[in-house]
């Protein structure tokens, strides 16, 4: 029941969304059910943590930690977003640049979108999996474009065709492992049916799973899977998405969707791991994720928008990721989820606060919004800590995360791939840093647009980083979810 | 293995020299029939179909001459030329499949003897220097670089079904498998090798055999310096190569009617057999000719990539399928 | 009546001899019918193995692939085709004649590619396996190589037919739920692009993806 109502809650209000006329209370009420899932989300957590795995509807949904951990991000950052979009959509409709109806296609679109991202996650099924996260594309496409600029329909051409063609790859690799799955080597051939693709049955031939066809259909994973995660060299889509959709819409794609994909690169590896042992997963993964950092710094330092600049350092948080999951061990998975957990609070914020200086001031070129701490000092000062916290400063979560996965990955003889991320990390830092300055200090023009940001989007905002800034300091609530949700995919 | 007797017989040679007899005679005759039958269709009466011999003849009878600077090569060449489509076909199974020497009758001997002639052809439009033969010559060896390894493929793509590169083994294994000539194999290396025959044969859509039109004319270009006996020459091995490609598509594909032994009434019925089937496959596609325009130049090289992809799927199916 | 290894060999070979179609056509208006006859020959490959296995979750699937991927993907990418005012791609990145041989090329790696996946379970259908990688590798091959819209919309489909075609050939089909998902997302994909195609002419006039360049770092 509990599983069901997760998915049904939001879908349910986007249904309701799509009956009644748009105003602003179809936005709450949009908000409300966010914060359903994500109360659901915490019960969930407790319950699996305590009781194990649960499952419903005759075993289509299965719910680990790892599942309620993911739950509990998507439900964070829907949350966040959800909040920033009635502002959003108010504003839009107001500088009659998005008349009602698109109002209504704007929410209905999102809230398929949270539910397809929340049927990722609680599928049994790998195929299922995949089919869920097939149809976030679909839902975004029209997000990605929903200024409806031929700059936005540009960035959402780009994304639907690449995305798919990536996640067609996903499925090849699908089928590959259920190939596998139905010809296993030695003991008894299995019942070629429904359950196959479960991810408990997978796991439990995984021993018996053909090698040969398995690294072939773990290549497939991480490519297809990859695009969709946003790792190069498969990332191209993304910094034009993220910096034309609408910002709430960012925030949701770069603070969860990524890891929602990425969540499927770990269910797969985790069966990777069981039938070739760690080191072809850890060599693919590896490989993308140091390319990812390298593609990420070197865009990131001649960088003149600011939420190309957020979309870029995404691609290097996904990197990040790549490099603790290739470790593997049960600590750098907990790292990993927790980064995951930080980094899609900060994205959001980052992505929510830019969203109201684009909204307000019609550009996303830094050189154009100078002195923003002076001139905003709400807004500016909320940037300020957002931009520390995501290059990995304490206390904030991205530092704890980011510090258990170098010594996890130090511990399993990784040493000179942390060396080569932190060489990276030194030149991000340096790129966000010089970056930052400029849309932060300085003199403003004397005629410059003063403070216009209400009390209803700034409070919000706070209060997310104070959870980032505390999580960084006290991870105990999370300490047996993360522990319980590690042990599920770590060897 | 049809054709694996060493040993040279005496019908045998006979065999040899009726086929090369066949195409040097049966060749002519052949662009007189298709050009007939264009003429026809036209609405003309058109030459008459021995109009090509009547031409050679008179051709042999004309002074020679030669152009100024040009070396030994342009005498050379045609008699390279007429030569090697000649021993092509006298060891190719196109009356019998068993001709001597049959065993020599590989697909790469039969292919690299035409490819022989070609260049050969080739480097006679360069000799004499002037402008048109160069032009004539780089064009042939353009299409010809892709259309060679089409060829090569698709017979390639047969041999794999019959587990020999033999030809005349090949077609007598045809013979015995009736049901190979419908396999997907043998249909996409028929497309294959009629596009490659017509390239290689210098017909529309590739190029027009009656133009001298600078600009589109390939084959015309590289015989432009020749004249009397040597030209004769010339357009004698055309013939010959057209004669012997079409003979040998259709036996490949449609092999029946062909001597399987070399005795009594089976040569003469294999002789009768073939002038039909040439006959109606040059018929075709003379019709097909009247139909269609030549392609501009620059899209032949596409159709020959078309080819050339066409065999490689003939091998694949064969592959896949085995 | 031919039997079913011969079926379904002339219906595999049917699907990457169109996708080699695809290639070596430059007119849009021609994709048309070559996408509907692959994705026919995919309904029968599946409609094939259903009746060897006697498998009726099969059988609905290859009914649905037939319906999908032979008529209304079709008739979709024909209703973009058909507004379009240029109907050829005049200046594919690369040529014809060089696409046809990288074809070629892409055929005897789909070979190698392929070879443990059929060494895992050889039959007469996981042998046709190398037939819908060369159809995976053509469709990427098209959508990186060519500058109309419409033609990457057909690369796509072509990705999508030749995974469709792997699928059925070593799995005959994955569970159904999972088909009916990814049936539904591919026609929903081919939809988006349809709107966007609109959207994106009715701004820019005709719609060549080079004037896609105001995104760029």
């Amino acid at each position: 029941m509990l599983l069901v109502s997760i998915l049904v809650i939001p879908l349910a209000t986007g249904l309701i969304a799509l009956v009644v006329p748009w105003r602003p209370l179809v936005g709450w009420m949009a908000a409300v059910s966010d914060a359903i899932v994500l109360a659901l989300g915490i019960g969930l957590a407790i319950r699996t943590t305590s009781r194990g795995p649960m499952n419903a509807l005759h075993g289509t949904l299965r719910a680990d930690a790892l599942s309620a951990f993911m739950v509990l991000v998507i439900g964070t950052v829907a949350l966040a977003a959800a909040l920033q979009s009635v502002r959003y959509l108010r504003v839009e409709i107001a500088r009659g640049a998005c008349t009602p109806k698109r109002a209504t296609l704007y929410i209905v679109l999102v809230q398929a979108f949270v539910t397809c991202m929340l049927g990722a996650v609680l599928a049994a099924n790998l195929g299922v999996l995949w089919v869920a996260v097939e149809a976030t594309t679909i839902a975004t496409t029209f997000l990605v474009g929903h200024r409806g600029t031929s700059k936005a329909l540009e960035a959402s051409w780009k994304y639907v065709v690449l995305c798919s063609v990536g996640i067609a790859l996903a499925f090849l690799g699908t089928v590959l492992v259920y190939f596998a799955a139905i010809h296993p080597g030695g003991g008894p051939v299995v019942a070629h049916g429904v359950n196959t693709l479960d991810w408990t049955s997978l796991m439990s031939v995984a021993h018996r799973l053909n090698p040969d066809v398995l690294r072939l259909a773990m290549a497939l994973i991480v490519l297809g899977y990859g695009t969709k995660v946003g790792l190069a060299p498969m990332h191209s889509w993304l910094p034009d998405a993220h910096s034309q959709a609408p910002a709430p819409v960012s925030a949701l794609m770069s603070g969860v969707l990524l890891s929602v994909a990425f969540y499927a690169l770990l269910r797969f590896k985790a069966i990777a791991d069981a039938a070739l042992g760690p080191a072809f997963p850890r060599t693919l993964l590896v490989v993308v994720g140091i390319t990812s950092l390298v593609v990420a710094a070197s865009l990131l330092l001649g960088q003149r928008d600011y939420k190309r600049l957020l979309a870029y350092s995404s691609i290097e948080h996904m990197g990040l990721l790549a490099l603790g999951a290739a470790a593997g061990s049960a600590l750098a998975i907990a790292a990993v989820l927790l980064h995951v957990l930080g980094h899609g609070i900060t994205k959001a914020v980052l992505f929510l606060a830019s969203g109201e200086l684009h909204q307000s001031e019609g550009t996303s070129e830094i050189a154009k919004v100078p002195a923003l701490l002076s001139r905003r000092p709400a807004l500016g000062a909320i940037m300020a800590v957002g931009l520390v916290a995501l290059v990995g400063f304490p206390p904030f979560v991205l530092f704890a995360s980011e510090f258990s996965m170098f010594r996890a990955e130090v511990d399993v003889g990784m040493g000179w791939v942390v060396a080569v991320t932190f060489i990276c990390l030194v030149v991000i830092f340096a790129a966000i840093a010089s970056q930052g300055r400029r849309l932060l200090l300085g003199e403003p023009a004397v005629d410059a647009v003063q403070e216009t940001t209400p009390r209803s989007v700034t409070v919000p905002l706070v209060i997310a980083l104070a959870v980032c800034g505390l999580l960084g300091v006290i991870a105990w609530p999370l300490q047996s979810l993360l522990h319980a949700a590690a042990h599920v995919v770590a060897r | 293995m049809g054709a694996a007797d060493t040993s040279i017989t005496a019908m045998g040679v006979v065999a040899s020299l009726l086929q090369v007899a066949a195409i040097v005679i049966g060749g002519p005759l052949l662009l007189g029939l298709m050009a007939k039958v264009r003429a026809r269709v036209e609405g003309r009466v058109g030459a008459p179909i021995h109009q090509p011999l009547l031409d050679l003849r008179k051709q042999m009878r004309k002074e020679r001459i030669h152009a100024e600077h040009s070396s030994a090569v342009l005498i050379v060449v045609p008699f390279v030329f007429v030569s090697t489509a000649a021993v092509a076909g006298a060891i190719a199974p196109l009356v019998t499949t068993r001709p001597a020497l049959a065993t020599s009758a590989d697909i790469l001997v039969i292919v690299y003897l035409l490819l022989a002639g070609s260049v050969a052809l080739a480097l006679a439009g360069l000799d004499a220097g002037t402008a048109f033969g160069g032009m004539g010559s780089s064009r042939a060896m353009t299409i010809g670089a892709l259309a060679e390894p089409a060829l090569l493929l698709a017979v390639v793509a047969m041999s794999i079904q019959s587990g020999t590169s033999n030809v005349p083994a090949i077609v007598a294994d045809t013979l015995n498998h009736p049901g190979w000539s419908a396999s997907p194999q043998r249909l996409l290396s028929l497309g294959a090798l009629i596009i490659v025959v017509v390239a290689e044969t210098g017909r529309i859509p590739v190029d027009n055999p009656s133009t001298h039109l600078e600009l589109t004319m390939i084959h015309e270009a590289m015989t432009l310096e020749y004249a009397g006996p040597e030209l004769g020459l010339v357009s004698l091995g055309e013939s010959m190569r057209l004669g012997l490609l079409l003979a040998l598509t259709v036996n490949l594909f449609i092999p029946w009617g062909v001597a399987e032994q070399t005795g009594g009434l089976a040569i003469p019925l294999g002789l009768a057999v073939l002038i039909a089937k040439v006959a109606m496959l040059g018929v075709l596609i003379s019709l097909f000719e009247v139909r269609s325009a030549k392609l501009r130049l620059f899209q032949v090289p596409e159709l020959l990539a078309g080819a050339f992809v066409l065999a490689m799927l003939a091998i694949v199916a064969g592959l896949v399928t085995t | 009546m031919i039997g079913y290894a011969a079926a379904l060999r002339l219906a595999s070979g049917i699907v990457l001899l169109a996708a080699v179609a695809m290639l070596w056509r430059r007119d849009l208006r021609a994709a048309v019918p070559v996408l509907a006859v692959q994705g026919v020959a995919l309904g029968v490959v599946a409609g094939t193995l259903a009746l060897h296995q006697h498998d009726v979750g099969l059988g609905v699937t290859a009914f649905l692939v037939l319906i999908v991927k032979g008529f209304v993907v079709p008739l979709l990418v024909w209703r973009v085709v058909r507004r379009d005012p240029k109907i050829r791609e005049t200046a594919p990145l690369v040529n014809v004649t060089a696409s046809l041989v990288a074809a070629a090329v892409l055929i005897v790696l789909s070979f190698v590619v392929s070879a443990k996946i059929t060494a895992l379970s050889p039959s007469v259908a996981t042998r046709l396996v190398p037939l819908g990688v060369a159809t995976i590798l053509v469709g990427y091959f098209l959508l990186v190589s060519r500058r109309r819209a419409v033609s990457q919309i057909v690369g796509l489909l072509l990705i999508d037919n030749g995974i469709a075609l792997v699928t059925f050939l070593v799995t005959s089909g994955v569970p159904l739920i999972v088909e009916l998902g990814s049936a539904l997302d591919v026609l929903l994909v081919v939809v988006v692009l349809q709107v966007l195609v609109v959207n994106l002419r009715s701004r820019l006039g005709t719609f060549d993806l080079d004037q896609l360049k105001e995104l760029h770092d």
